[in-house]
């Protein structure tokens, strides 16, 4: 019998087979890179009903509204758009190191003492009664602040007035990108403030911080202290 | 002297080309890892804001989208509508019962972010409605997909 040499396969088309999986994973893909602004609503909880009516100044609020023709009343004044970033930035800023305007949110020196004050006013209230779910929230607010005070290199720092929240009102009618150049208007002056601080005091940038890591995070905590970011939305009238 | 090789058997060598699929597959393997499938087919068109203090979202599988926009089906009338997977959702209130059936044993509506992708002219009413809905039910940390260009 003859020996019948099996024949060896070309491999000479692989290259093509190769080359057309490649053009398609090149044609199907997106090289779409979702980018977006994070917020956190405010959560739904029930007022409780002996809560003291809190007292709002009207200093403390600033009041966008934005109406179904895309206009911005800012402080019940018409405002364009262009004008809003440097009004938010007064409205963090003007007053941080001595009262300047007296229509924007007031700011207090924080230091070790003042918050071991209040850390043992809201423990005995704790103390008589444990259920007091407000005294508790209180006290680890001022052990975080006592904690921030402690790892500044001044031992001290200005807090914008607890009170100070931005206000947004829409109307059924405005448009969702205005909403969204209001809302990164927002962003932009938070973070150019935490930016700020998180190279004076830590120098470190605060883009490139790290979520998992501990030692960021406890950065992310204390700025977040530092430049609080307050704002609630109304609801659109029906 | 003078004997340079000038036979005819001079020419360009061929280019062993044996090791060509490999360096093909090479960019294959980095095409298919690097790159990410388009997550849906939009039933509504979206056209983003653009915000430029957007982030990259860290954890993609890890979120659920809302896609809110004007129905690219003329059928569907133009009225902006929300799409969740591959359906139009007939009014916000269903964002409730899909993002609590999206949610595995052991995990909070809470711990899953929400992102919105919205058409820049859709009106704040259909997004106010989305975020309460999904604020019923303490899913309440919320992005607002936007291109990040300036």
């Amino acid at each position: 019998m003859a020996k019948r040499e099996v024949e060896e396969i070309s491999a000479g088309s692989m290259a093509d087979i190769a080359f057309l999986l490649l053009i398609f994973f090149l044609v199907t893909t997106t090289v779409e890179v979702d980018a977006g602004i994070g917020r956190t609503l405010p959560l739904k909880v029930d007022q409780p009903v002996d809560q003291e009516p809190i007292d709002i100044r009207e200093r403390d609020i600033l009041e966008i509204k934005a109406n179904s023709q895309d206009q911005l009343l800012v402080e019940k004044k018409l405002t364009p758009i262009e004008d809003l970033e440097d009004i938010v930035r007064d409205y963090y800023t003007a007053n941080i190191d001595t009262e300047t305007n007296i229509d924007m949110p007031a700011y207090t020196k924080i230091d070790p003492t003042r918050c071991q004050t209040e850390i043992l006013k809201y423990q005995t209230l704790v103390a008589e009664n444990e259920e007091n779910a407000a005294a508790q929230k209180e006290l680890d607010s001022w052990r975080a602040k006592l904690e921030l005070c402690q790892s500044l290199p001044t031992q001290q720092y200005s807090e914008i007035s607890k009170m100070a929240i931005i206000r947004l009102e829409n109307q059924a009618g405005t448009s969702y990108g205005l909403y969204i150049q209001i809302q990164n208007i927002l962003k932009k002056v938070v973070n150019e403030q935490r930016v700020k601080y998180c190279t004076e005091i830590w120098d470190k940038d605060y883009f490139a911080l790290d979520k998992q890591n501990l030692e960021d995070q406890e950065i992310i905590k204390k700025l977040r202290i530092l430049v609080p970011e307050r704002i609630i939305e109304a609801k659109i009238e029906r | 002297m003078g004997r340079f090789n000038k036979g005819k058997k001079r020419g360009v060598p061929g280019v062993n080309t044996s090791a060509l699929p490999d360096i093909i597959f090479m960019l294959l393997f980095f095409f298919m890892v690097a790159t990410t499938m388009k997550e849906q087919d939009y039933l509504v068109e979206i056209d983003k804001p653009t915000a430029n203090q957007a982030l990259p979202i860290e954890d993609k599988d890890k979120i659920d989208f809302v896609y809110i926009g004007f129905p690219i089906d003329a059928n569907q009338g133009t009225e902006p509508r929300i799409q969740l997977n591959d359906q139009l959702a007939p009014g916000p209130a269903s964002v409730i019962p899909w993002k609590l059936g999206a949610v595995r044993p052991g995990m909070r509506a809470f711990d899953i972010p929400t992102s919105l992708k919205v058409h820049k002219d859709v009106g704040m009413r259909v997004v106010s409605d989305v975020k309460e809905n999904l604020r019923e039910i303490d899913a309440i940390k919320i992005n607002y997909s936007a291109d990040a260009r300036d």
